[in-house]
């Protein structure tokens, strides 16, 4: 009886194995089918939305130019490694790698140098000294500090070009920071960039409250109603670490009669998440910035493609800017009722 | 035929049977891709096996004692941690510790080991003394020693960095290999925890504590009755399990060549799985190294043959989840063959 279980187990095993091995013919054989470069890509895990949208303009990109495996890293290193392992076991011919943490890229280049396989690591940025380890390492991102940059101007143009932003006619922005997860590195260079781009047009600024809601749209709303009731209308802007925060804190601005008849608030948020060009149409979100998911995600095909041939990454080969010859920075987009249908 | 012979016949079977399944799927991924026959391949499954044997073998212990530890991989985070913020190159510009002399290699080891073993002593002395059930007492500590790990991490001057930058003669063990013939060789950490499984089979075979785990396992009354101090024991064990968890996270790190508070989370699922695949029983009484070893080999060769066939990630995770199933239906059976 425990034999005939054990049987009939083996034998889905099996059947699967067989199955998805038809339905997975993209991935097979050490060079793509089709003569492209067989690029192994591992993203550092699967439901992030953003690197989802970077995995799916990947995907559209790699059409002609490579033959991709993805794989999922499932936010641990250790594994993101062990699929590192693989890529190499197949003899692959480029690999892009979204560390689940930077520090460990060091470790990753010194077993692609061993294999000879170039890597272009994506999104989050190894170390300058990794970087430099070897000629054969990549990097596709954008800079973190871009998004605050422009998330600041978003409620520059609006200060500007609306007089009565200015509620208590003092010439001073009251603004109120939501941040994301403290000692997170874009929450750190998000706040500050953000506040340095409105201070730099020119615009003095008083931070009424600056306090941590941990990326969350719940406790954005939380922290947003204890504002309110701290500082009341004397609010004159809101900047948020990104959508989620912001879209709370419209919540709790709704409930306090804000967005009906003429009383506005600016809110910026960063990511445009779809909520967050809903809100943008809405009229109750101000702005959002825009990470350039397809650009990511079609550089890093372009470079992995090249790398694959064998060849050097150029302007003329990838469409690129290389900028010390080894990084693409993607600039990041600012999103507003205007241009909503770019970030769609 | 003789009863006694036809049962020990289909014991034999039975414990085989798992390796059985292990061929099997070695064929069929084999089928799909022929490369995968070779060594690469082997080295590469048992390297990524190394770390969750040490830790399946931790669960194991204590599973057998009817226990069970929900603590493990958290303990893994702390040590991987520990082991990381002492060895880092004394060039590397973001030290967590900025004025740490170059320690002896062994200490931080060793360090990271008793810290795994301290948190198992708390886990023993919460279960055996104070009568929590393991489920529970080792849930708290599970969720106290993130805790624990996050305030350590988030220490100035490291403020929750990943801690990265460490030293080539920590890290080769983890990466190391001890050339065989031409392109052959054997991974440091592969024989860490070969050497690791002789020493628990050894204690689960030869020695009084490995009985009394068995007994207490079996039947927790009869075993204090008969004499055994069950407290003092379960303690032992948990301790011993601790010990484990601590050498897998230094070796993790060791593997990666750096830690975060985030290391080894839900590594207690993959360890207990792996355990009841090879056999242990979760009613506790019931369970071998060699068991231990096949079940964490089987979801080695999956985690790794099934990603080289380029069966997607989400079938991957059905397949684990029915074996998984299917393993503990055998379990219950047994456990209720023997009443």
């Amino acid at each position: 009886m425990r034999k005939w279980m054990y049987a009939a187990l083996a034998g889905a095993v099996l059947l699967t194995a067989g199955c998805s091995s038809d339905t997975g013919g993209k991935g097979q054989g050490a060079s793509g089918g089709d003569g492209t470069p067989k690029v192994g890509v591992a993203i550092y895990k699967y439901d992030d939305t953003f690197m989802t949208g970077v995995r799916n303009a990947m995907q559209s990109a790699a059409g002609g130019k490579a033959t991709l495996d993805i794989v999922d890293s499932q936010n641990s290193q250790p594994t993101q490694n062990e699929k590192v392992d693989l890529f190499i076991s197949k003899k692959y011919n480029a690999m892009a790698i979204n560390a689940v943490d930077r520090t460990a890229a060091g470790v990753i280049i010194d077993k692609a140098q061993a294999a000879n396989i170039p890597v272009v690591f994506l999104n989050r940025e190894p170390m300058a000294e990794d970087m430099n380890k070897w000629d054969k390492v990549y990097y596709v991102g954008a800079k973190a500090e871009e998004s605050g940059t422009i998330s600041g101007q978003l409620i520059v143009d609006y200060w500007k070009s609306h007089p009565e932003a200015d509620k208590n006619g003092d010439g001073k922005l009251q603004y109120v920071l939501l941040r994301g997860e403290p000692g997170h590195q874009d929450a750190e260079l998000r706040s500050k960039f953000s506040i340095q781009a409105i201070k730099d047009a020119g615009i003095e600024v008083e931070a009424l409250a600056d306090d941590t809601a941990m990326w969350d749209r719940v406790k954005g709303q939380e922290k947003m109603q204890a504002f309110l009731a701290a500082h009341g209308d004397k609010i004159e802007a809101v900047l948020a670490n990104n959508d989620d925060m912001a879209l709370g804190a419209i919540e709790a601005l709704k409930a306090a009669g804000y967005f009906t008849g003429d009383k506005f608030i600016p809110v910026v948020g960063v990511d445009a998440t779809a909520p967050a060009i809903q809100a943008l149409q809405d009229g109750t979100l101000l702005g959002t910035v825009l990470n350039d998911a397809k650009n990511q995600g079609a550089a890093t095909v372009a470079l992995a493609s090249v790398l694959g041939k064998g060849e050097t990454p150029s302007k003329e080969n990838t469409g690129y800017d290389l900028i010390d010859g080894k990084y693409v920075w993607i600039a990041y987009k600012k999103i507003t009722k205007d241009n909503v249908s770019e970030a769609q | 035929m003789n009863l006694h012979v036809f049962f020990k016949v289909k014991d034999y079977l039975m414990n085989r049977a798992i390796f059985v399944v292990l061929v099997l799927l070695v064929i069929g991924i084999a089928i799909a891709d022929p490369n995968f026959l070779a060594f690469s391949t082997l080295r590469d499954i048992l390297q990524q096996s190394s770390t969750r044997a040490i830790i399946a073998l931790g669960a194991a212990f204590i599973l057998i004692t009817g226990g069970v530890d929900l603590s493990a991989g958290r303990v893994v985070g702390l040590t991987a941690v520990i082991s990381a913020s002492l060895l880092q190159l004394d060039t590397y510009a973001n030290r967590f510790f900025p004025d740490l002399p170059q320690l002896p290699l062994w200490m931080p080891i060793v360090i990271g080991i008793a810290a795994g073993l301290v948190v198992g002593l708390i886990n023993g002395i919460i279960v055996a003394k104070l009568h929590v059930p393991p489920f529970i007492a080792t849930l708290g500590t599970m969720v106290a020693i993130y805790g624990v790990n996050s305030i350590y991490f988030d220490m100035d001057p490291n403020n929750s960095q990943p801690i990265a930058g460490l030293r080539k003669d920590f890290t080769s063990i983890g990466s190391g290999s001890i050339p065989l013939w031409g392109d052959y060789s054997i991974p440091f950490i592969v024989i860490i925890a070969i050497a690791v499984a002789l020493i628990c089979w050894v204690i689960f075979n030869k020695t009084r504590l490995g009985k009394n785990m068995y007994a207490i396992g079996g039947n927790i009354q009869a075993a204090h009755v008969s004499g055994i101090h069950v407290a003092r024991n379960i303690i032992m064990i948990y301790a011993i399990a601790g010990a484990l968890y601590g050498l897998a996270g230094v070796l993790e790190t060791a593997r990666t060549g750096g830690a975060t508070n985030n290391y080894g989370n839900m590594y207690e699922l993959d360890a207990i799985a792996a355990c009841v695949v090879g056999g242990v029983s979760t009613a506790g009484g019931i369970g071998t190294v060699p068991g231990v070893m096949a079940g964490v080999l089987i979801f080695g060769v999956i985690n790794y043959g099934l990603t080289f066939i380029g069966v997607s990630a989400y079938w991957q995770l059905i397949i684990k989840g029915l074996i998984i199933v299917a393993a503990v239906a055998f379990d219950i059976r047994k456990y209720m063959a023997k009443k």
